[in-house]
Protein backbone atom coordinates (compact mmCIF):
# COMPACT_ATOMS: atom_id res chain seq x y z
CA UNK A 1 0.00 0.00 0.00
CA UNK A 2 2.85 2.37 0.81
CA UNK A 3 4.42 1.51 -2.53
CA UNK A 4 1.15 2.30 -4.32
CA UNK A 5 0.89 5.72 -2.72
CA UNK A 6 4.58 6.43 -3.30
CA UNK A 7 4.15 5.62 -6.98
CA UNK A 8 1.08 7.78 -7.38
CA UNK A 9 2.84 10.60 -5.52
CA UNK A 10 5.83 10.25 -7.86
CA UNK A 11 3.60 10.70 -10.91
CA UNK A 12 1.83 13.70 -9.39
CA UNK A 13 5.10 15.31 -8.30
CA UNK A 14 6.65 14.82 -11.73
CA UNK A 15 3.56 16.30 -13.31
CA UNK A 16 3.48 19.27 -10.95
CA UNK A 17 7.00 20.12 -12.11
CA UNK A 18 6.99 19.17 -15.78
CA UNK A 19 3.27 19.70 -16.56
CA UNK A 20 3.36 17.50 -19.63
CA UNK A 21 0.18 15.47 -19.20
CA UNK A 22 -2.86 17.23 -17.73
CA UNK A 23 -2.55 20.53 -19.66
CA UNK A 24 -2.35 18.62 -22.95
CA UNK A 25 -5.47 16.66 -22.00
CA UNK A 26 -7.29 19.86 -21.08
CA UNK A 27 -6.50 21.69 -24.31
CA UNK A 28 -7.31 18.61 -26.37
CA UNK A 29 -10.63 18.27 -24.51
CA UNK A 30 -11.35 21.95 -25.15
CA UNK A 31 -10.91 21.38 -28.91
CA UNK A 32 -13.31 18.43 -28.82
CA UNK A 33 -15.83 20.30 -26.66
CA UNK A 34 -15.73 23.15 -29.17
CA UNK A 35 -16.37 20.87 -32.15
CA UNK A 36 -18.99 18.62 -30.61
CA UNK A 37 -21.12 21.23 -28.84
CA UNK A 38 -20.96 23.26 -32.06
CA UNK A 39 -23.11 20.50 -33.60
CA UNK A 40 -25.94 20.88 -31.08
CA UNK A 41 -29.01 22.93 -32.04
CA UNK A 42 -28.67 26.33 -30.31
CA UNK A 43 -30.38 26.47 -26.93
CA UNK A 44 -31.74 22.94 -27.21
CA UNK A 45 -30.44 22.02 -23.76
CA UNK A 46 -31.20 25.24 -21.92
CA UNK A 47 -34.48 24.30 -20.21
CA UNK A 48 -34.29 21.89 -17.26
CA UNK A 49 -36.84 19.46 -18.70
CA UNK A 50 -37.38 18.56 -22.34
CA UNK A 51 -39.68 21.02 -23.99
CA UNK A 52 -41.80 20.07 -26.99
CA UNK A 53 -39.44 22.04 -29.21
CA UNK A 54 -38.10 20.11 -32.16
CA UNK A 55 -34.66 18.73 -31.53
CA UNK A 56 -34.68 19.29 -27.77
CA UNK A 57 -35.10 15.61 -26.94
CA UNK A 58 -32.80 14.39 -29.69
CA UNK A 59 -30.13 16.83 -28.53
CA UNK A 60 -30.34 15.42 -25.01
CA UNK A 61 -30.11 11.89 -26.31
CA UNK A 62 -26.82 12.55 -28.08
CA UNK A 63 -25.33 14.92 -25.51
CA UNK A 64 -24.13 12.11 -23.23
CA UNK A 65 -22.23 10.47 -26.05
CA UNK A 66 -20.71 13.81 -27.13
CA UNK A 67 -19.46 14.49 -23.60
CA UNK A 68 -18.03 11.00 -23.08
CA UNK A 69 -16.43 10.95 -26.52
CA UNK A 70 -14.56 14.05 -25.39
CA UNK A 71 -13.55 12.50 -22.08
CA UNK A 72 -12.56 9.19 -23.65
CA UNK A 73 -10.20 10.74 -26.20
CA UNK A 74 -8.75 13.23 -23.73
CA UNK A 75 -8.21 10.28 -21.39
CA UNK A 76 -6.44 8.22 -24.04
CA UNK A 77 -4.07 11.14 -24.75
CA UNK A 78 -3.27 11.35 -21.04
CA UNK A 79 -2.82 7.60 -20.46
CA UNK A 80 -0.45 7.41 -23.40
CA UNK A 81 1.53 10.43 -22.23
CA UNK A 82 1.81 9.22 -18.65
CA UNK A 83 3.19 5.84 -19.79
CA UNK A 84 5.52 7.48 -22.31
CA UNK A 85 6.90 9.86 -19.68
CA UNK A 86 7.94 6.87 -17.55
CA UNK A 87 9.70 5.31 -20.50
CA UNK A 88 11.37 8.46 -21.78
CA UNK A 89 12.73 9.31 -18.34
CA UNK A 90 13.83 5.69 -17.86
CA UNK A 91 11.65 5.60 -14.74
CA UNK A 92 10.12 2.39 -16.14
CA UNK A 93 13.48 0.61 -15.77
CA UNK A 94 13.83 1.76 -12.18
CA UNK A 95 10.30 0.63 -11.36
CA UNK A 96 11.03 -2.81 -12.80
CA UNK A 97 14.07 -3.13 -10.56
CA UNK A 98 12.20 -1.97 -7.45
CA UNK A 99 11.18 -4.82 -5.13
CA UNK A 100 7.50 -4.05 -5.61
CA UNK A 101 4.65 -6.29 -6.66
CA UNK A 102 3.56 -5.58 -10.28
CA UNK A 103 -0.01 -5.27 -9.03
CA UNK A 104 1.15 -2.38 -6.82
CA UNK A 105 2.89 -0.78 -9.80
CA UNK A 106 -0.35 -1.03 -11.73
CA UNK A 107 -2.42 0.42 -8.89
CA UNK A 108 -0.02 3.30 -8.32
CA UNK A 109 0.00 4.15 -12.01
CA UNK A 110 -3.78 3.85 -12.04
CA UNK A 111 -4.15 6.37 -9.21
CA UNK A 112 -1.94 8.83 -11.07
CA UNK A 113 -3.96 8.38 -14.24
CA UNK A 114 -7.21 8.81 -12.33
CA UNK A 115 -5.92 12.11 -10.99
CA UNK A 116 -4.98 13.33 -14.49
CA UNK A 117 -8.32 12.25 -15.92
CA UNK A 118 -10.22 13.99 -13.14
CA UNK A 119 -8.16 17.15 -13.63
CA UNK A 120 -9.00 17.14 -17.33
CA UNK A 121 -12.68 16.61 -16.52
CA UNK A 122 -12.68 19.52 -14.10
CA UNK A 123 -11.97 21.67 -17.15
CA UNK A 124 -13.81 19.71 -19.84
CA UNK A 125 -17.16 19.14 -18.14
CA UNK A 126 -17.83 22.75 -17.02
CA UNK A 127 -16.75 23.99 -20.46
CA UNK A 128 -18.99 21.45 -22.12
CA UNK A 129 -21.94 22.58 -20.00
CA UNK A 130 -21.11 26.19 -20.72
CA UNK A 131 -20.89 25.78 -24.48
CA UNK A 132 -23.91 23.48 -24.67
CA UNK A 133 -25.96 25.78 -22.42
CA UNK A 134 -26.71 23.02 -19.94
CA UNK A 135 -27.95 24.31 -16.57
CA UNK A 136 -25.49 22.73 -14.13
CA UNK A 137 -27.60 23.15 -11.02
CA UNK A 138 -29.32 19.92 -10.00
CA UNK A 139 -27.25 17.92 -12.45
CA UNK A 140 -24.06 17.45 -10.44
CA UNK A 141 -25.35 15.12 -7.65
CA UNK A 142 -26.40 12.65 -10.32
CA UNK A 143 -23.40 13.17 -12.56
CA UNK A 144 -20.70 12.63 -9.92
CA UNK A 145 -21.35 8.89 -9.36
CA UNK A 146 -21.38 8.42 -13.15
CA UNK A 147 -18.01 10.15 -13.42
CA UNK A 148 -16.55 8.06 -10.59
CA UNK A 149 -17.47 4.64 -12.01
CA UNK A 150 -16.67 5.65 -15.58
CA UNK A 151 -13.27 7.14 -14.67
CA UNK A 152 -12.28 3.97 -12.89
CA UNK A 153 -13.23 1.92 -15.97
CA UNK A 154 -11.43 4.18 -18.45
CA UNK A 155 -8.31 4.49 -16.30
CA UNK A 156 -8.11 0.74 -15.59
CA UNK A 157 -8.09 -0.06 -19.32
CA UNK A 158 -5.92 2.95 -20.18
CA UNK A 159 -3.26 2.20 -17.56
CA UNK A 160 -2.89 -1.40 -18.71
CA UNK A 161 -2.75 -0.65 -22.42
CA UNK A 162 -0.89 2.62 -22.02
CA UNK A 163 2.00 0.59 -20.65
CA UNK A 164 1.44 -2.21 -23.18
CA UNK A 165 1.61 0.01 -26.25
CA UNK A 166 4.92 1.56 -25.23
CA UNK A 167 6.66 -1.32 -26.94
CA UNK A 168 4.98 -0.94 -30.31
CA UNK A 169 5.73 1.17 -33.34
CA UNK A 170 3.20 3.96 -33.84
CA UNK A 171 2.24 3.65 -30.17
CA UNK A 172 0.13 6.79 -30.10
CA UNK A 173 -2.09 5.22 -32.76
CA UNK A 174 -2.09 1.82 -31.14
CA UNK A 175 -3.50 2.97 -27.79
CA UNK A 176 -6.84 4.38 -29.00
CA UNK A 177 -7.16 1.47 -31.42
CA UNK A 178 -6.97 -1.05 -28.57
CA UNK A 179 -8.80 0.89 -25.87
CA UNK A 180 -11.79 2.00 -27.93
CA UNK A 181 -13.48 -1.39 -28.44
CA UNK A 182 -12.51 -2.59 -24.95
CA UNK A 183 -13.76 0.54 -23.20
CA UNK A 184 -16.93 0.70 -25.28
CA UNK A 185 -19.20 -0.55 -22.45
CA UNK A 186 -17.91 2.30 -20.27
CA UNK A 187 -18.40 4.93 -22.96
CA UNK A 188 -21.92 3.69 -23.73
CA UNK A 189 -22.88 3.30 -20.08
CA UNK A 190 -21.65 6.72 -18.98
CA UNK A 191 -23.28 8.33 -22.04
CA UNK A 192 -26.62 6.67 -21.45
CA UNK A 193 -26.62 7.65 -17.77
CA UNK A 194 -25.69 11.25 -18.60
CA UNK A 195 -28.35 11.57 -21.29
CA UNK A 196 -31.00 10.00 -19.08
CA UNK A 197 -30.10 12.43 -16.33
CA UNK A 198 -30.60 15.31 -18.77
CA UNK A 199 -33.94 14.00 -19.97
CA UNK A 200 -35.55 12.63 -16.82
CA UNK A 201 -33.62 14.34 -14.04
CA UNK A 202 -32.99 10.86 -12.65
CA UNK A 203 -31.92 7.44 -13.83
CA UNK A 204 -35.05 5.25 -13.59
CA UNK A 205 -34.60 1.91 -15.27
CA UNK A 206 -31.30 3.02 -16.85
CA UNK A 207 -29.77 2.85 -13.37
CA UNK A 208 -28.89 -0.74 -14.29
CA UNK A 209 -25.91 0.68 -16.20
CA UNK A 210 -24.27 1.36 -12.86
CA UNK A 211 -24.14 -2.39 -12.27
CA UNK A 212 -22.61 -2.99 -15.69
CA UNK A 213 -20.02 -0.27 -15.13
CA UNK A 214 -19.18 -1.61 -11.68
CA UNK A 215 -18.74 -5.13 -13.07
CA UNK A 216 -16.52 -3.70 -15.80
CA UNK A 217 -14.42 -1.86 -13.22
CA UNK A 218 -13.95 -4.99 -11.11
CA UNK A 219 -13.04 -7.14 -14.13
CA UNK A 220 -10.49 -4.71 -15.55
CA UNK A 221 -8.95 -3.76 -12.22
CA UNK A 222 -8.39 -7.45 -11.52
CA UNK A 223 -7.15 -8.13 -15.04
CA UNK A 224 -4.79 -5.15 -14.87
CA UNK A 225 -3.37 -6.15 -11.51
CA UNK A 226 -2.88 -9.77 -12.59
CA UNK A 227 -1.47 -9.19 -16.08
CA UNK A 228 0.55 -6.00 -15.55
CA UNK A 229 3.70 -8.01 -14.93
CA UNK A 230 3.53 -9.53 -18.43
CA UNK A 231 3.07 -6.08 -19.93
CA UNK A 232 6.07 -4.42 -18.28
CA UNK A 233 8.44 -7.37 -18.03
CA UNK A 234 11.59 -7.00 -20.18
CA UNK B 1 1.67 -39.61 -51.94
CA UNK B 2 2.35 -36.75 -49.60
CA UNK B 3 2.73 -37.72 -45.95
CA UNK B 4 1.38 -34.36 -44.84
CA UNK B 5 -1.65 -35.03 -42.60
CA UNK B 6 -3.06 -31.66 -43.66
CA UNK B 7 -3.67 -32.80 -47.23
CA UNK B 8 -6.52 -35.24 -46.50
CA UNK B 9 -8.06 -32.63 -44.19
CA UNK B 10 -7.89 -30.04 -46.91
CA UNK B 11 -9.43 -32.40 -49.44
CA UNK B 12 -12.20 -33.27 -47.02
CA UNK B 13 -12.90 -29.60 -46.30
CA UNK B 14 -12.95 -28.76 -50.02
CA UNK B 15 -15.24 -31.67 -50.88
CA UNK B 16 -17.53 -30.88 -47.95
CA UNK B 17 -17.68 -27.24 -48.96
CA UNK B 18 -18.64 -28.08 -52.56
CA UNK B 19 -21.28 -30.55 -51.39
CA UNK B 20 -22.61 -28.02 -48.85
CA UNK B 21 -22.88 -25.22 -51.42
CA UNK B 22 -24.59 -27.58 -53.86
CA UNK B 23 -27.09 -28.56 -51.15
CA UNK B 24 -27.71 -24.90 -50.31
CA UNK B 25 -28.45 -24.04 -53.93
CA UNK B 26 -30.30 -27.13 -55.16
CA UNK B 27 -31.55 -29.30 -52.33
CA UNK B 28 -32.71 -27.32 -49.32
CA UNK B 29 -36.28 -25.89 -49.61
CA UNK B 30 -36.77 -22.13 -50.01
CA UNK B 31 -37.94 -20.38 -46.86
CA UNK B 32 -41.55 -19.17 -47.20
CA UNK B 33 -41.23 -15.58 -45.94
CA UNK B 34 -37.71 -14.54 -46.85
CA UNK B 35 -37.33 -16.46 -50.09
CA UNK B 36 -33.91 -17.10 -51.56
CA UNK B 37 -32.20 -14.57 -49.30
CA UNK B 38 -32.53 -16.93 -46.35
CA UNK B 39 -30.09 -19.35 -48.02
CA UNK B 40 -27.22 -17.09 -46.98
CA UNK B 41 -27.87 -18.30 -43.43
CA UNK B 42 -26.00 -21.52 -44.27
CA UNK B 43 -22.83 -19.47 -44.63
CA UNK B 44 -23.66 -16.69 -42.18
CA UNK B 45 -24.38 -18.79 -39.07
CA UNK B 46 -21.42 -21.20 -39.47
CA UNK B 47 -19.12 -18.19 -39.94
CA UNK B 48 -20.41 -16.73 -36.65
CA UNK B 49 -19.89 -20.07 -34.88
CA UNK B 50 -16.32 -20.35 -36.17
CA UNK B 51 -15.57 -16.74 -35.20
CA UNK B 52 -16.63 -17.39 -31.59
CA UNK B 53 -14.75 -20.68 -31.55
CA UNK B 54 -11.63 -18.96 -32.89
CA UNK B 55 -11.71 -16.20 -30.28
CA UNK B 56 -12.33 -18.77 -27.56
CA UNK B 57 -9.19 -20.55 -28.76
CA UNK B 58 -7.31 -17.23 -28.62
CA UNK B 59 -8.38 -16.86 -24.98
CA UNK B 60 -7.39 -20.38 -23.95
CA UNK B 61 -4.06 -20.32 -25.80
CA UNK B 62 -3.24 -16.82 -24.48
CA UNK B 63 -3.72 -17.99 -20.90
CA UNK B 64 -1.69 -21.13 -21.61
CA UNK B 65 1.09 -19.03 -23.17
CA UNK B 66 1.31 -16.67 -20.20
CA UNK B 67 1.41 -19.61 -17.81
CA UNK B 68 3.95 -21.77 -19.64
CA UNK B 69 5.88 -19.36 -21.86
CA UNK B 70 5.77 -22.02 -24.58
CA UNK B 71 5.83 -20.17 -27.90
CA UNK B 72 3.67 -22.81 -29.60
CA UNK B 73 0.66 -21.63 -27.61
CA UNK B 74 1.33 -18.16 -28.92
CA UNK B 75 1.43 -19.37 -32.53
CA UNK B 76 -1.95 -21.05 -32.13
CA UNK B 77 -3.43 -17.93 -30.47
CA UNK B 78 -2.05 -15.66 -33.19
CA UNK B 79 -3.19 -17.97 -35.99
CA UNK B 80 -6.62 -18.34 -34.42
CA UNK B 81 -7.04 -14.56 -34.17
CA UNK B 82 -6.23 -14.21 -37.89
CA UNK B 83 -8.73 -16.88 -38.81
CA UNK B 84 -11.32 -15.48 -36.42
CA UNK B 85 -11.06 -12.01 -37.96
CA UNK B 86 -11.54 -13.53 -41.40
CA UNK B 87 -14.71 -15.36 -40.36
CA UNK B 88 -16.06 -12.37 -38.41
CA UNK B 89 -15.71 -10.28 -41.55
CA UNK B 90 -17.43 -13.01 -43.57
CA UNK B 91 -20.23 -13.10 -41.00
CA UNK B 92 -20.69 -9.32 -41.16
CA UNK B 93 -20.65 -9.16 -44.96
CA UNK B 94 -23.13 -12.03 -45.38
CA UNK B 95 -25.31 -10.48 -42.67
CA UNK B 96 -25.40 -7.19 -44.54
CA UNK B 97 -26.22 -8.91 -47.83
CA UNK B 98 -29.13 -10.61 -46.08
CA UNK B 99 -30.20 -7.40 -44.34
CA UNK B 100 -30.60 -5.40 -47.55
CA UNK B 101 -33.57 -7.42 -48.93
CA UNK B 102 -35.03 -8.43 -45.54
CA UNK B 103 -34.59 -5.30 -43.40
CA UNK B 104 -34.36 -2.91 -46.31
CA UNK B 105 -30.92 -1.70 -45.23
CA UNK B 106 -27.42 -3.11 -45.26
CA UNK B 107 -26.72 -1.94 -41.77
CA UNK B 108 -28.88 -1.70 -38.65
CA UNK B 109 -27.54 -1.01 -35.16
CA UNK B 110 -28.97 -4.29 -34.08
CA UNK B 111 -27.28 -5.63 -30.91
CA UNK B 112 -25.83 -8.67 -32.63
CA UNK B 113 -24.42 -6.71 -35.55
CA UNK B 114 -22.95 -4.16 -33.19
CA UNK B 115 -21.37 -6.84 -31.02
CA UNK B 116 -19.87 -8.52 -34.09
CA UNK B 117 -18.43 -5.20 -35.28
CA UNK B 118 -16.89 -4.59 -31.85
CA UNK B 119 -15.38 -8.09 -31.93
CA UNK B 120 -13.88 -7.34 -35.33
CA UNK B 121 -12.38 -4.10 -33.96
CA UNK B 122 -10.91 -5.83 -30.88
CA UNK B 123 -9.18 -8.58 -32.82
CA UNK B 124 -8.14 -6.29 -35.67
CA UNK B 125 -6.48 -4.24 -32.93
CA UNK B 126 -4.85 -7.45 -31.68
CA UNK B 127 -3.46 -8.23 -35.15
CA UNK B 128 -2.34 -4.65 -35.84
CA UNK B 129 -0.60 -4.59 -32.47
CA UNK B 130 1.21 -7.82 -33.28
CA UNK B 131 2.30 -6.45 -36.63
CA UNK B 132 3.72 -3.37 -34.90
CA UNK B 133 5.28 -4.96 -31.84
CA UNK B 134 8.93 -3.96 -31.73
CA UNK B 135 10.02 -7.08 -29.84
CA UNK B 136 8.58 -10.49 -30.72
CA UNK B 137 8.57 -12.07 -27.25
CA UNK B 138 7.24 -9.00 -25.51
CA UNK B 139 4.75 -8.49 -28.34
CA UNK B 140 3.50 -12.05 -27.83
CA UNK B 141 3.06 -11.53 -24.08
CA UNK B 142 1.16 -8.28 -24.52
CA UNK B 143 -0.93 -9.76 -27.32
CA UNK B 144 -1.91 -12.55 -24.92
CA UNK B 145 -3.15 -9.91 -22.46
CA UNK B 146 -5.17 -8.31 -25.28
CA UNK B 147 -6.54 -11.74 -26.22
CA UNK B 148 -7.71 -12.35 -22.66
CA UNK B 149 -9.13 -8.85 -22.15
CA UNK B 150 -10.85 -8.98 -25.54
CA UNK B 151 -12.78 -12.10 -24.69
CA UNK B 152 -13.68 -10.96 -21.17
CA UNK B 153 -15.26 -7.78 -22.43
CA UNK B 154 -17.59 -9.64 -24.82
CA UNK B 155 -20.48 -10.24 -22.34
CA UNK B 156 -20.30 -6.60 -21.22
CA UNK B 157 -20.38 -5.32 -24.78
CA UNK B 158 -23.30 -7.65 -25.39
CA UNK B 159 -25.32 -6.16 -22.54
CA UNK B 160 -24.37 -2.59 -23.36
CA UNK B 161 -25.38 -2.75 -27.01
CA UNK B 162 -28.53 -4.60 -26.03
CA UNK B 163 -29.51 -1.96 -23.46
CA UNK B 164 -28.48 1.01 -25.56
CA UNK B 165 -31.71 1.19 -27.54
CA UNK B 166 -34.53 0.53 -25.11
CA UNK B 167 -35.43 -2.76 -23.55
CA UNK B 168 -35.47 -5.58 -26.06
CA UNK B 169 -34.75 -4.34 -29.55
CA UNK B 170 -33.54 -7.72 -30.72
CA UNK B 171 -37.01 -9.21 -30.38
CA UNK B 172 -38.26 -7.22 -33.36
CA UNK B 173 -35.74 -8.81 -35.66
CA UNK B 174 -36.76 -11.77 -37.76
CA UNK B 175 -34.67 -14.67 -36.60
CA UNK B 176 -34.99 -17.55 -39.01
CA UNK B 177 -32.88 -19.81 -36.84
CA UNK B 178 -35.13 -19.28 -33.82
CA UNK B 179 -38.26 -20.35 -35.67
CA UNK B 180 -40.14 -23.41 -34.43
CA UNK B 181 -38.60 -26.64 -35.74
CA UNK B 182 -36.79 -26.01 -39.01
CA UNK B 183 -37.55 -28.57 -41.72
CA UNK B 184 -35.23 -31.56 -41.61
CA UNK B 185 -33.41 -30.57 -44.82
CA UNK B 186 -32.59 -27.16 -43.39
CA UNK B 187 -31.28 -28.69 -40.17
CA UNK B 188 -29.11 -31.15 -42.07
CA UNK B 189 -27.63 -28.50 -44.35
CA UNK B 190 -27.03 -26.08 -41.48
CA UNK B 191 -25.43 -28.81 -39.35
CA UNK B 192 -23.34 -29.98 -42.29
CA UNK B 193 -22.13 -26.48 -43.05
CA UNK B 194 -21.22 -26.01 -39.38
CA UNK B 195 -19.03 -29.10 -39.62
CA UNK B 196 -17.49 -28.04 -42.91
CA UNK B 197 -16.71 -24.57 -41.55
CA UNK B 198 -15.18 -26.03 -38.41
CA UNK B 199 -12.98 -28.24 -40.58
CA UNK B 200 -12.07 -25.26 -42.75
CA UNK B 201 -11.16 -23.35 -39.58
CA UNK B 202 -8.88 -26.16 -38.43
CA UNK B 203 -7.17 -26.30 -41.83
CA UNK B 204 -6.63 -22.54 -41.93
CA UNK B 205 -5.46 -22.59 -38.32
CA UNK B 206 -2.92 -25.34 -39.04
CA UNK B 207 -1.64 -23.56 -42.15
CA UNK B 208 -1.37 -20.27 -40.32
CA UNK B 209 0.50 -21.88 -37.41
CA UNK B 210 2.88 -23.37 -39.97
CA UNK B 211 3.52 -19.93 -41.48
CA UNK B 212 4.20 -18.46 -38.04
CA UNK B 213 6.61 -21.26 -37.22
CA UNK B 214 8.44 -20.74 -40.52
CA UNK B 215 8.63 -17.00 -39.84
CA UNK B 216 10.18 -17.73 -36.45
CA UNK B 217 12.65 -20.15 -38.06
CA UNK B 218 13.62 -17.60 -40.68
CA UNK B 219 14.23 -14.99 -38.02
CA UNK B 220 16.41 -17.36 -36.06
CA UNK B 221 18.42 -18.23 -39.18
CA UNK B 222 18.82 -14.56 -40.01
CA UNK B 223 20.15 -13.76 -36.56
CA UNK B 224 22.50 -16.77 -36.78
CA UNK B 225 23.85 -15.72 -40.16
CA UNK B 226 24.28 -12.18 -38.86
CA UNK B 227 26.33 -13.50 -35.94
CA UNK B 228 28.43 -15.56 -38.35
CA UNK B 229 29.07 -12.55 -40.55
CA UNK B 230 30.16 -10.55 -37.54
CA UNK B 231 32.45 -13.35 -36.39
CA UNK B 232 34.00 -13.82 -39.83
CA UNK B 233 34.55 -10.13 -40.39
CA UNK B 234 36.72 -10.00 -37.28
CA UNK B 235 40.41 -9.84 -38.13
CA UNK B 236 42.09 -13.18 -37.46
CA UNK B 237 44.50 -13.52 -34.57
Amino acid sequence: MRAVLALAAKDLRAESRAKQIAPVMMVFALCLVFLLTFALPPGALRAPVPEPRAGALAAREITGLLLWTTIFFAGVIGFGRSAAVDREGSAADGLLLAPVDPAALYTGKLLGNLAFLTAAELVAIPLFMLFANIPARGLLPGLIPVIVVANLGLASVGTLFGAATQHAEAKSLMLPLLTFPLALPVILGASKLTSTLLIENGFGVEGRWFILLAVFDVIFLTLGAVTFEFVIEE
Amino acid sequence: MSKDPLVPMQSLAAAGFLAGVAAVFFWVPTEAFQGVAQRILYVHAPAAWVAYLAFGVVLVCSIAYLRTGDVRWDWVAHASARTGVLFTALNLVTGMLWGRPIWGAYWAWDPRLTLTLVLLLIYLGYLIFRANASDQTRGARIAAVIGIAGFMVVPLVHFSVDWWRGQHPSRTVIRPEAGPALPAEMQIVLGGMMLVFTLLYLVLLALSVRVLKLEADVMELESLSLENTVLRSRPAG
